[in-house]
């Protein structure tokens, strides 16, 4: 809630950045957000070419040039880019480098670092049930 | 509502006789005077649900309502009341749960939902922001909650849909069946389940894109990072993360008012195999927290050995864990996580199972009830096969199992004995605290407006034995001694009026009261950040004072008097035999006159007086008390 709040001054699951997949039979709970892919899918698909990555990795929107279409969205193989109100692509941008999400995290689940892999929720799952000795 | 910030602002009415939904604007004078959750409904069914309506006719309503924390990142602002006459008590029935339905309901819009009438077939109530639909539910009759849940979420093709479901247990009828969301955490007590399975409703999923605004997003967010800083830096933080309320197990036993054996006792001597110590060290994975919560006191277990090896989920909570360990004589914890996890899934109030099991386990030892009445089944303390089979012939009402269902007040009518052995109050079966070694919860539970339980007072602070407390707090040292009477119904009434401020608001008691977070002068300066309502820290306990005043009217109004205040005889005749809380009965009536005496209630009735009712502005529900000559004169 954080997120949209830093962002927006509202608080609501859909103008946040970050959003967390439950499984509640499982006890199973993984974070979405920007993976900074690159190239990133999103970026290659905006017809107005009003995404581009910087540098660092973070997705800018050129909030004039987009059209707000939503090709981002669909694209976005991690199911990370939402639309906010006006139809403008919602998109992780790490708060500048202090991540609101990893400032207010109380389990330290979120950490903010360089470089490094990001696996699948899915296979996340399958170690942790595995590793729990939980079949299915 | 356009000046007041935190709320969604509209309340939904659903009509399940003609199909209709109608929403209208939060009322202005219900936020300023009930703030929310608990607050609106108990005002609402005041107003809506009159004297001798059906529990579970048409005519009853069933409420769910939020408050305006819920949404925002305010610690642990996730929960919701849901509120109805209840068929298990015939009073007030209130339940009270966690987890990511009731901020979904907000962002769809909503302070307050309100099920009225009846539908015919069942249904589920899809609400996806203002689009409600009236869904068949055919298909999920008989299911469980876990499979209800599952079959909606793919019904919806939305895996993201927040439910409140209801069980078997419920749709058979059962008295204490409850309402569960993110499929264990239950709105448990006083049978709301049973009365939503009356409506024809199986479940309500929701979905909300909606947002929520504060008034002073600074001061706000500054608040939230004091309250934040509070609860890391509390002693019982890590306590609490590892083990939740399991915790409380140990302490009971170590105190001597762990019930056990039917509260026979107070120490259980296999107390250490059953205690959160020994879950936190040998079952639990993984903390999970609801909506908001930067505690995550809920714990993700898994038995690996043993006849229950491949059972997981989360949970217990330390009722449920009691219920099911020390107040039947069961040593066995792989017994207890099956029966809490039974109770989950068939949807039942492990409370009120744990009790009607329990004191047919007393009767049984006792040979006041014969194996043959109880269907075969040797009901010899601790007998983890008697206590499995036995909840499951009650959430299907089979043949002794149909005479428990209606909870223990009722079955010892039915059998025709036992009746003073029952441990309830008007009805509802008291929790895992004996009341003999902690006697401010034991007038808790002897005035509490739904019936006997410590959720509508908790005054934890009689566990810290410090006189220094009662004297700041209360100007009463021993108002803060666990076995002392003095003071207790101060003591009592400010908890009181503590809990409703925060079951309004909506966050967790837990840690909001016990830790002693959200205290009056911090829930005012919330209220203004969030809503911008300019209130003080005795205003804010006025809201809390008119809460319990008008759920006293509603109890009233049903024929409640200080008569029914009583705890049942045992505690009150019997000591116990061994520990620090033995040799002791618990006097009630010193505590009862003074507790009247601080709420300004008429001694020996026990209702409210007309100055006090006034002085509240609920100078109506004095007028309709006088009508109905319920009023003191």
């Amino acid at each position: 809630m954080v997120c949209s709040f830093r962002h927006e001054r509202k608080f609501s699951p859909k103008l946040s950045r970050i959003m967390v997949i439950k499984e509640d039979k499982h006890g199973l709970d993984y974070p979405v957000l920007c993976h900074q892919c690159d190239p990133c899918p999103s970026v290659a698909a905006c017809p107005q070419s009003a995404l581009t990555r910087t540098e660092l990795g973070i997705i800018h929107v050129d909030k004039e040039a987009c059209t707000g279409c939503g090709a981002c969205v669909d694209t976005c193989t991690f199911n990370a880019v939402g639309l906010n109100g006006s139809s403008k692509p919602i998109i992780c941008d790490l708060c500048g480098g202090e991540p609101a999400c990893v400032e207010k995290c109380p389990t330290a689940a979120l950490t903010f670092e360089e470089g490094g892999t990001v696996d699948r929720p899915e296979e996340v799952f399958r170690e942790l049930l595995r590793r729990w000795g939980i079949r299915g | 509502m356009a000046d007041l910030h935190g709320y969604a602002g509209k309340v939904l009415r659903i009509d399940l006789t003609e199909k209709k939904t109608r929403v209208s604007r939060l009322e202005r004078d219900l936020a300023v005077g009930f703030l929310g959750g608990r607050g609106f409904n108990s005002r609402r069914l005041y107003d809506e649900v009159g004297p001798g309506v059906d529990p579970l006719g048409p005519h009853n309503k069933l409420m769910f309502a939020t408050g305006p924390l819920v949404g925002t990142m305010f610690p642990t602002a996730s929960r919701f009341n849901v509120s109805a006459r209840s068929p298990l008590t015939g009073i007030l029935g209130d339940s009270n749960a966690g987890g990511h339905f009731a901020p979904e309901l907000k962002f769809a819009g909503y302070d307050q939902v309100i099920l009225e009438g009846r539908s015919e077939r069942p249904i589920y109530i899809y609400i996806n922001d203002g689009e409600v639909e009236f869904r068949d539910a055919t298909h999920l009759t008989g299911r469980d909650v876990y499979e209800t849940d599952e079959m909606i979420r793919s019904d919806l093709a939305d895996r993201r849909v927040r439910t409140a479901v209801v069980g078997p247990a419920a749709e058979k009828g059962v008295m204490y069946a409850g309402i569960y969301v993110n499929l264990m955490r239950a709105a448990g007590r006083t049978g709301m389940g049973t009365v939503m399975a009356s409506k024809g409703v199986k479940a309500l999923a929701v979905r909300g894109s909606g947002s929520i605004e504060v008034a002073d997003p600074v001061e706000f967010e500054r608040l939230v990072e004091e309250i934040e800083a509070e609860i890391y830096d509390h002693e019982q933080y890590w306590f609490r993360r590892q083990m939740g309320t399991t915790r409380i197990l140990m302490m009971a036993n170590l105190l001597g008012f762990l019930p056990t054996r039917h509260y026979t006792s107070g120490v259980f001597e296999c107390a250490r195999e059953v205690s959160g110590e020994r879950l936190a060290e040998e079952y639990n994975v993984k903390g999970r927290g609801c909506f908001a919560c930067n505690v995550s006191c809920s714990r993700f277990y898994v038995v690996r050995q043993g006849e229950f090896a491949g059972l997981f989920g989360e949970g217990p909570e330390y009722e449920a864990l009691g219920s099911f360990t020390s107040r039947v004589g069961n040593g066995d914890l792989g017994v207890a996580l099956k029966a809490n996890d039974m109770c989950n899934r068939l949807g039942l109030d492990a409370i009120t199972t744990g009790e009607c099991i329990s004191w047919a386990m007393e009767l049984y030892e006792k040979g006041l009830l014969k194996k043959r009445e109880a269907d075969g089944l040797d009901l010899s303390w601790g007998n983890g096969e008697a206590i499995l089979t036995l909840i499951e012939k009650i959430a299907r009402r089979e043949g002794f199992g149909d005479i428990l269902a209606d909870g223990s007040r009722a079955a010892a009518r039915k059998l025709g004995r036992g009746l003073d052995l029952t441990m309830q109050v008007k009805g509802l079966d008291i929790i895992m605290a004996d009341p003999r070694g902690l006697k401010g919860y034991g007038l808790g539970f002897a005035v509490a407006s739904r019936g006997g339980d410590h959720l509508r007072s908790e005054p934890f602070i009689e566990l810290m034995d410090d006189p220094q407390r009662g004297l700041e707090m209360l100007g009463v040292p021993e108002a803060t001694l666990r076995l002392a009477y003095r003071g207790k119904g101060k003591l009592v009434s400010y908890f009181e009026d503590w809990c409703a401020v925060i079951d309004a608001l909506e966050p967790c008691k837990n840690i909001m009261e016990n830790m002693e977070i959200l205290t009056f002068d911090m829930a005012a300066k919330v209220i203004g950040a969030v809503t911008g309502l300019r209130m003080s820290a005795s205003e804010a306990r006025r809201v809390g004072e008119r809460i319990v005043n008008i759920e006293r009217a509603f109890d009233a109004r049903e024929g409640i008097t200080r008569r029914d205040d009583t705890l049942p005889r045992r505690f009150r005749e019997e000591t116990l035999p061994e520990g620090p809380s033995r040799g002791i009965v618990f006097e009630q009536e010193p505590m009862l006159d003074e507790y009247y005496t601080e709420r300004g209630w008429d001694l020996d009735t026990g209702i409210p007086t007309r100055r006090v009712l006034e002085g509240l502005d609920l100078g109506y529900v004095a007028d309709e008390l006088a009508r109905l000559r319920r009023l003191p004169a």
